[in-house]
């Protein structure tokens, strides 16, 4: 019972490191999860994003939350694809 | 706090852009391949907007010439944008 | 705000959203849309929609520079992220 775990919670211990971003549309992020707030728009660092099969780098984002799908702790994800 | 009254040249939040634009003519970006141009007569916090003396472009696949873009240019003296549809609203200098 | 524990070691100057933009004030920044076009311009100004104010803003649409505009509002349900241009 006292385990139980906000989903937010899950987030917050992923600040500092390497996360993967998948949104709702055929769209994805990865990146160092920098920061956040309530709606879950994030501020990733040294992010890299895919979208049919384009891979394009950006320094510093901040990402709307709204068209998020899943978050993925880690930098692991579909390397290559 | 952003300023509330006309006259003041600060953009302390985004829509002062917009307030700024009152009587001017600006140029809106709208879903669906839609643009306008028109003189900004008012505008609410949902971007509804009411602009007059507009020329609409519409940009249009024609499937029967090999999938060009066509435009169709619509003129209207008066007419109201439902905010939900703007994208961008610049201002034309 | 999403508060981190005060034993959060942010890894840089900025760790949430609202000092990401307060950071970026007035530098150039890129703003990408879910139609995926992409405006540049110097950020004048964030509200809690992510309605953006620019200022000299070119207007990129697959790669391509297709317009320039002096200040341009930008409706914050449009907008896939705004990146800071380094």
């Amino acid at each position: 019972m006292t385990s139980q775990i906000l989903p937010l919670e899950l987030v917050d211990k992923c600040v500092g490191s390497k996360i993967w971003v998948v949104m709702k549309s055929e769209k994805e992020f990865s990146g160092t999860l920098v920061g956040f707030d309530d709606y879950v728009n994030m501020v990733l660092e040294d992010v890299t994003e895919y979208d049919a099969g384009e891979q394009i780098k950006l320094k510093k984002i901040l990402l709307n939350g709204n068209n998020i799908c899943m978050l993925i702790p880690g930098g692991f994800g579909q390397e290559g694809a | 706090m952003a300023d509330t009254e006309n006259g003041t040249s600060a953009v302390a939040e985004p829509l002062d852009l917009v307030r700024l634009s009152l009587d001017e003519v600006v140029f809106v970006k709208l879903r669906g391949d839609r643009e306008l141009r028109g003189r900004l007569h008012a505008y609410d916090s949902h971007c509804n907007l009411v602009l007059g003396e507009v020329e609409e472009t519409i940009y249009v696949v024609d499937e029967d010439d090999d999938d060009t873009i066509r435009t169709v240019k619509k003129n209207s003296e008066m007419l109201f944008v439902r905010g939900d549809s703007v994208v961008i609203i610049a201002t034309t200098t | 705000m999403a508060d981190a524990p005060g034993e959060a070691a942010p890894t840089s100057s900025s760790k949430d959203p609202s000092s990401f933009l307060s950071e970026i004030h007035g530098a150039p920044i890129t703003v990408k849309l879910n139609s995926g076009v992409e405006y540049k311009g110097e950020l004048q100004s964030v509200d809690g929609y992510m309605n953006i104010a620019l200022e000299n803003t070119e207007e990129y649409v697959n790669g391509e520079r297709k317009n320039r505009y002096g200040d341009v509002f930008i409706r914050g349900n449009n907008v896939l992220y705004i990146s800071a241009d380094k």
